[in-house]
């Protein structure tokens, strides 16, 4: 954000540039909230996180990155029953660890208004599965507001809270990875003065006991709630139609659609050049207003709901359209997509086959260029960070079983994956995972494997911030159960993967002050009833491998915890407290390089370790391509240096100072030029 | 309404995002001008591929502002649809490049990151002159720099390359918006001295 620090101080008349989370933040801090937790999740981080680092400017506003989604939501009822309006944020599949909590939201409502705020992910871009939460509503009866663009995000979050009060209901507002991290331009409310925000719980159980007869009457009563909510969205103003351009007839064909999928459609049409048909756009898309919806059927031969994932709108829309009589045809999932992104493109292919008019030619230029394209090009996958700790782990872990990262299926040890960053691990060049699903699947799942395939040697990674979300249940299970499995704690001491959130291993913040209660892993680990324990730096792979392999011929569950910080923040931390920084060539102190006449190209470093600073390098006037470390970029954390089998990489200190003095050295660095 | 469709693409870490919000922080000029555009984030991870959009948005009056079927911006661009494409990573613009059309302009660097799979060895890197070639089958606006180059060369240190690209964006484009803007931007944003100066790098290039 710009000007100063709208996001805190903006006011009615204020405008800026907000990113989709900031703006959902924005919108719950209009409406007076002072609680606000999650447990980190792409996309929905910033959510919170935009509250997080403005609190101590905020005045009575708790902010709080739990442990787990569970525990998270249970904290945003506790508040809301303390009288504090209060938001929760989690990733799509963050709502499945907090089902239990929802699940009972419904029955005792709320008292202060409740936002969940969820974070969907389609075409998986930073998730490992694509689920659509909105199906949730049918069995938790938790509302659902939809916003299209960043002024909705913030308008229909403050207003959400007052929904929320009303008919005491949670309300689940959707925001999919292109509205959270979409940037647009944003009209700032004024906020609600926040010196009076108190808690107080005022006992009430005939709503928060739910127990034999009382949970059916709790149920009886938000059914009834639910009906008088539905009754107020046929007519307010998240629901309205678009009706169809008047200078031209009206079609008999009506267009329903919510969310960003309705902002594509718009441009779709706009891009079609269509406008001669009505559109229905539903800003609340459960419960659905089924007179408003009757209504709009009037005319149409034939309506068409554009939405993504599995058709959660046509699902309510056709039984509405059966019990009311519509007898017209409706479309959805027959047109668009359900796997993957529905993207605008997809939006308009489907639209225009549909109406039967053609794209612009432009777009099917493009579409066909792109295709032909595609083929002939390199894959390409994200990896670790140059000098990232969890490569020199998954190395080691590699090299201790014995087989080159290219044959993962004829390995004999089973390696169980996991969430977070070492999660990489499992592409090219390593392959180093037989499964990965969701939270802690490892060892769960792993446990089991151990028990049944006495032949193959069991793995399971877990990194810290997964391993204290609900890895201490499942490591105390493998415990009492005599389970025979190695389980390796990647801790880096962050929530890495999604934006860098303490964890209780965090020690150091960013700007470098200490923590003033970060747990004791091995501690904690001894006390569930572990007795192997070794804790040990992975950046030293010859003796982490070493480790791995006597560790494997113990039985029993063994725990080794890889111990080294993300390379990332301790790079960022360097740079803020204004020592050296990695960044910069002129101040480094160190560098390591690879004798050319040493490397035999045994592709140690390049290949099987594949750290990205490593590059080919090939000069005009030399034969052949040779190995290069590009001093731009190599962050000196010198485990390529360990692995080179023939010691043809060496490290060069020099005395940063009278290296500068001498000012040469200056032009001979910056004249480094990195070839293909 | 005029729309002005830029996209901007390349690998995580190189500072595609920070091009993406510089550009929409300029659009706040006008009742209106609208932006929308929404970012590829790849996760905290490196050598990931990232695309950020920013889709400068021009109302003719106050009428089409209200209008519900012209004031609803996609966060995407559609193919063909770019009157820009800046790419940090000369094969991420082929990948880009179903958002060219005819008239788009491409700014790109030469710099290349091999993917792993070229690491493995089982695929080759595309020749710089194939890319271009590929590009010029679809454009003949084609700007071609060492980004990398020029910004360790200048500052010692990768991290103003983004920057420099911005300032080509506006010496060789009609984009509708006015330098001084985010000049403003940049002199009110951290690193102001470096920014301002590697902006004005780009716009001699
Ligand atoms: C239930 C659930 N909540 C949240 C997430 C989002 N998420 C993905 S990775 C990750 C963090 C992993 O952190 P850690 O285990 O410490 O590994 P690191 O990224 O630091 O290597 C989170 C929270 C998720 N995938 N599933
Ligand atoms: S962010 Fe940290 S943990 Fe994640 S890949 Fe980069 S260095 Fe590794
Ligand atoms: S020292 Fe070697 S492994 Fe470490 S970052 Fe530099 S090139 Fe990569």
């Amino acid at each position: 954000m710009s000007k100063g620090n709208l996001f805190i101080n903006g006011k009615q008349g204020d405008k800026g540039i907000v990113l989709g989370n900031e703006a959902i933040a924005r919108g719950a801090l209009e409406a007076g909230i002072g609680y606000a937790s999650m447990y980190p999740g792409t996309p929905a981080s910033e959510i919170i996180a935009a509250l997080d680092k403005n609190k101590n400017n905020i005045e009575n506003l708790y902010t709080e990155f739990s442990l787990n989604e569970h525990i998270s939501l249970h904290g945003a009822i506790g508040a809301s029953w303390s009288g504090i309006r209060s938001l929760c944020a989690m990733k799509n599949v963050g709502l499945n660890v907090a089902s239990e909590p929802a699940q009972f939201l419904s029955y005792t409502g709320v008292k202060a208004g409740l936002v969940l705020a969820i974070g969907s992910d389609p075409g998986a871009p930073s998730s490992s599965n694509e689920q659509d939460d909105r199906w949730y509503s049918l069995h938790t009866y938790m509302p659902i507001i939809e916003p299209s663009n960043i002024q909705e995000a913030k308008d229909f979050t403050k207003e959400a809270f007052n929904i929320s009060e009303d008919f005491s209901f949670g309300i689940m507002l959707m925001a999919p990875s292109r509205l959270c991290h979409n940037a647009g331009t944003l009209h700032f409310g004024d906020l609600r003065d926040r010196s009076n925000i108190k808690g107080n719980f005022k006992k009430d159980p005939e709503n928060y006991l739910n127990l034999f007869n009382m949970a059916v009457k709790n149920h009886s009563k938000y059914l009834e709630r639910h009906n008088l909510l539905k009754k107020y969205l046929e007519d307010s103003q998240f629901n309205y139609t678009v009706p169809p351009d008047t200078k031209k007839a009206g079609s008999k064909i009506g267009f329903i659609s919510s969310g960003v999928i309705y902002a594509h459609l718009i441009e779709a049409l706009d891009i079609l050049e269509i406008y001669n048909h009505k559109i229905l756009k539903l800003g609340f898309t459960f419960p659905i207003p089924d007179k408003l919806i009757k209504n709009f059927f009037e005319g149409l031969d034939k309506v068409v709901i554009v939405e993504e994932a599995e058709g959660f709108l046509e699902f309510q829309i056709k039984k509405m359209a059966y019990e009311t009589g519509f007898r017209g045809e409706i479309h959805g999932k027959d047109i668009f997509k359900a796997a993957g992104e529905l993207t605008l493109d997809d939006v308009i292919i489907g639209t225009g086959k549909f109406l039967e008019k053609a794209a612009p030619a432009f777009f099917d230029f493009a579409v066909k260029k792109s295709e032909e394209l595609k083929e002939k090009l390199p894959q390409r996958s994200g990896t670790f960070c140059i000098g990232c700790p969890h490569r020199a782990t998954i190395y080691s872990i590699l090299k201790a079983v014995g087989f080159s990262n290219t044959d993962a299926k004829d390995r004999d040890v089973v390696i169980a994956g996991d969430i977070g960053c070492y999660t990489l691990g499992l592409l090219p060049p390593y392959n180093a995972m037989d499964f990965l699903t969701c939270m802690n699947a490892g060892l769960g799942i792993g446990q089991a494997i151990s028990r049944f395939d006495k032949k193959k040697k069991v793995i399971a990674l877990v990194g810290d911030s997964t391993f204290y979300h609900s890895g201490i249940p499942a490591l105390l299970n493998a415990v009492q159960n005599n389970a025979d499995i190695l389980y390796v704690i990647l801790d880096n001491s962050w929530t890495a993967m999604t934006g860098h959130q303490k964890t209780p291993s965090t020690q150091k913040d960013i700007d470098g002050t200490l923590s003033n209660n970060p747990v004791n892993l091995k501690d904690l680990i001894k006390s569930l009833g572990v007795s192997y324990i070794k804790s040990l730096d992975p950046n030293s792979v010859k003796r982490f491998a070493s480790q791995v392999k006597s560790a494997l011929k113990e039985p029993g569950v063994k725990v080794l915890i890889a111990k080294r910080e993300c390379i990332l923040q301790e790079v960022r931390r360097n740079k803020l407290t204004q020592k050296v920084s990695n960044v910069k060539i002129e101040t480094a102190e160190s560098l390591y390089e690879i004798q050319k006449s040493r490397c035999v190209k045994c592709n140690e470093c390049f290949v099987e370790l594949a750290c990205p600073a490593i590059i080919p390098k090939r000069d005009n006037n030399e034969n052949g391509e040779y190995y290069y470390i590009d001093p731009a970029s190599c962050v000196r954390c010198g485990v390529c240096f360990e692995v080179c089998p023939n010691s043809a990489i060496r490290k060069v200190e020099f005395d940063l100072k009278s290296e500068l003095n001498k000012k040469v050295d200056k032009v001979k660095l910056t004249e480094i030029k990195i070839q293909i | 309404m005029k729309r002005f469709n830029i996209a901007i693409v390349g690998l995580g870490g190189q500072g595609i995002i920070t091009m993406g919000t510089v550009l929409k922080n300029a659009a706040l000029d006008s009742d209106l001008q609208d932006v929308s555009g929404s970012e590829r984030r790849g996760g905290a991870q490196r050598e990931g591929y990232v695309e950020t959009f920013v889709k400068y948005i021009f109302y003719e009056d106050n009428s089409e502002l209200k209008d519900p079927k012209k004031n609803m911006h996609s966060p995407m661009i559609e193919s063909g649809g770019a009157d820009v494409l800046i790419s940090l990573e000369p094969l991420e613009t082929l990948r880009g490049a179903y958002y060219l059309n005819r008239n788009s302009t491409v700014i790109l660097n030469e710099m290349p990151h091999i993917p792993i799979s070229v690491r493995m060895g089982q695929t080759s890197y595309p020749e710089l002159s194939y890319i271009t070639c590929e590009l010029e089958k679809i454009t003949g606006k084609i700007f071609l720099y060492d980004f990398d180059k020029i910004s360790l060369g200048n500052f010692n240190s990768l991290t103003q390359r983004n920057i420099i690209a911005l300032g080509v964006l506006f010496a060789k484009t009609n984009i509708p918006i006015d330098k001084t803007v985010i000049e403003n931007i940049l002199s009110a944003g951290k690193g102001a001295k470096d920014n301002l100066e590697a902006f004005h790098i780009g716009l001699t290039l």
